[in-house]
């Protein structure tokens, strides 16, 4: 069977899109905003990776922008290609459509005479697939901040099946209150910035993104070699200090990818920056990896973008790796466990060729995704 | 594309009058606390489904809906956008799909994967399509639920789900215990991708010589019908058959495209 390759990906983070990512991350020149959060008599500002042109959290907003970023990662597929083009997202966002539907019934003041037309979160993907001529195949996963990286695993069963000849991930993840408030009740959200694995870190920044990775068969660098997608945690919210349940992931990743640890040459964290995510991680990392692993976080970048991180954390790795470099990791000074320290200072990329992603989220959804790069 | 079944189990709150949280809480003895509704739901199908089939460690889960968890939606929002309110965090965590995931996965001892997905085109469909290409290259078994909640805003899933007001919307939550192999099986199930004309449809009907059962959204196909709308009717009508070990056809249509499945007693 041949390799399912990545074959395009495009990026609109806080960063601009995939270039002005990459050139970002690599300059260190990193744009955040801030968003107030207001809850009663309290009003909070909270820092926030926004989108540099405003998409309001309303369906024709998101659409329109999502549409840009997928248009330019389709660009050099045939209309005979698109049409054999299955597209799957991932997102933690609420439906809007869900959310007017509530809204023109329940309160009077906002009652609309009824209407019915079959709209739910997924509708972006069926509208999309419709005006871009994609298969109609779609769906939309949500399993929290490991959707998109899911829909890039259940993409590459779906082609190994020869079901579709490509199939298009889209992460997606625009700012909304209700998202926003329920961090904040959570009191997961940093003051100030994120801090992966460090001893002071205080919580997370929520960010906003869409990102594109389009796999098949084809020329490209990029291969999934593997990966692995399960559901084990202590609760609800989080795993053992431990980590035993992100060993079990990975090591099964690394099982599904015929590799062993010592084949990884680059780690990606997950790397969320709070107390307990980011100890439960380093543990896990410390024992299944020596301390020299190179392993590094993108978070500080972009910021937490929930269910678009997946695939748009796979775009950032790929487009700096193609860049010539190993991204640093920023705001990190003390780590959890001293002897592990991320990567510090940007590496220049040597060749390597094996890529561990890791992702976690809540509802005990953990994935550990293995790319691989092949030499020019 | 086959799938084999080996067990099912099925709710409609049309065909039974009962408390659901006090059934997971008397029968099956489970915590129901900080869940809701569409949880509980999701919770009573997995362990119906657990006392006729072996549920293993590694299964993977596939929950799908027509929209999810309505109510929570509606709760939040009005607590947070109109009350201005902080969201509660139990409730903040049940807006995610994926919480339902976690309880049926937790009430059935489950750790393998756990996927919740929505599709606008065909999305019970389409979730048997993902099981099948996720099973072959894992070679596990899949726990396959589709769960649709009518609850107190009755209305917002009418809107959602395109349908007349006029309608009869229930409550539902049917599952199976799927695999690629057909050893203990009881059944097979057959799909594809493809979806078809209404002629083309029509033409495999005939074809076929089987009993057809259809969608409240195939009004214009020659089939028995629910007299109920729920969105996941394909998992309901699947299960229905296998109960009456009949070997027949399911229709469903949407936005003038058809998709055909088979279910064959063995």
């Amino acid at each position: 069977m041949a390799k399912i390759k990545i074959l395009n990906y495009e990026i609109a983070s806080a960063q601009g899109d995939k270039e002005a990512t990459t050139q970002a991350i690599k300059n260190g020149a990193i744009k955040s905003s801030s968003k107030i959060v207001s809850m009663q008599d309290e009003a909070m500002k909270i820092p926030y990776f926004t989108l540099p042109q405003s998409v309001e959290d309303e369906f024709d907003a998101i659409y329109e922008a999502m549409k840009k970023v997928v248009e330019k990662t389709i660009v050099n597929l045939s209309s005979e290609q698109k049409a054999r083009t299955a597209l799957l997202l991932g997102t933690s966002l609420v439906d809007d459509n869900l959310v007017k539907a509530v809204e023109h019934t329940i309160y009077d003041y906002k009652k609309t005479p009824y209407s019915s037309s079959k709209r739910s979160i997924d509708s972006l993907c069926r509208d999309m697939a419709d005006e871009l001529g994609l298969n109609s195949f779609t769906m939309t996963i949500s399993t929290a901040c490991t959707s998109s990286v899911n829909a890039l695993l259940e993409a590459k069963n779906l082609l190994e099946c020869e079901l579709f000849e490509y199939v298009l991930v889209v992460g997606l993840e625009i700012s909304s209150v209700m998202m926003s408030s329920g961090f904040a009740s959570m009191k997961l959200l940093s003051q100030e910035s994120q801090k992966p694995f460090d001893k002071s870190r205080d919580g997370l920044v929520l960010g906003e993104a869409i990102a594109a990775v389009l796999v098949g068969e084809g020329e490209s660098l990029w291969s999934i070699a593997g990966g692995y997608s399960n559901c084990n945690s202590v609760n609800i919210t989080s795993v053992s200090a431990s980590g035993e349940e992100y060993v079990d992931v990975m090591q099964k990743a690394l099982l599904n990818s015929n590799l062993e640890a010592a084949d990884i040459d680059i780690l990606k964290a997950h790397a969320t920056a709070t107390p307990t995510n980011d100890l439960s991680e380093i543990n896990a990392i410390s024992k299944i990896f020596t301390n020299d692993i190179c392993f590094t976080a993108l978070k500080p970048y972009v910021g937490h973008t929930l269910g678009a991180c997946g695939a748009l954390e796979v775009a950032m790795l790929l487009s700096c790796v193609d860049a010539g470099f190993i991204p640093k990791t920023i705001g990190h000074s003390a780590s959890i466990i001293p002897e592990y320290q991320p990567l510090l200072q940007e590496r220049a990329y040597g060749g390597e060729k094996n890529f561990m992603l890791n992702y976690f989220g809540f509802g005990g959804n953990n994935t550990s995704l293995i790319l691989q790069r092949n030499h020019q | 594309m086959k799938l084999y079944v080996k067990a099912i189990s099925s709710y409609r709150s049309d065909r039974e009058d009962i408390d659901v949280k006090k059934e997971l809480k008397s029968r099956y003895k489970l915590d129901t606390r900080r869940q809701d509704a569409f949880i509980h739901l999701a919770v009573l199908g997995a362990q119906r489904l657990r006392e006729s089939a072996e549920i293993y460690e590694n299964d993977e889960l596939f929950l799908t809906s027509g929209v999810g968890n309505i109510d929570v939606i509606a709760r939040t929002n009005i607590a947070v956008v109109e009350n201005h309110q902080f969201i509660k965090p139990f409730d903040f965590i049940n807006m995610l799909g994926n919480t339902t995931s976690y309880y049926v996965a937790t009430s059935l001892g489950v750790k393998g994967k756990n996927i919740f997905d929505i599709s606008d085109n065909f999305t019970y469909f389409n979730t048997l399509v993902l099981i099948y290409a996720s099973l072959k290259s894992s070679n596990n078994e899949a726990v396959c639920g589709a769960i649709d909640l009518v609850s107190e805003y009755d209305e917002v899933f009418r809107r959602v789900m395109g349908v007349a007001q006029d309608i009869a919307v229930v409550s539902s939550v049917n599952y199976q215990k799927l695999s690629t192999k057909p050893e203990d099986a009881i059944a097979a199930v057959e799909f594809d991708t493809k979806s078809y004309t209404k002629e083309e449809i029509e033409s495999l009907i005939a074809e076929s010589g089987l009993k057809v059962y259809a969608s409240m959204r195939c009004r214009d196909i020659d089939a028995l019908q629910s007299k109920a709308f729920f969105e996941t009717d394909a998992s309901g009508w699947i299960n229905s058959m296998i109960r009456d070990k009949e070997s027949a056809l399911y229709v469903e249509s949407y936005n003038e495209k058809y998709k055909l499945l088979q279910v064959s007693m063995l």
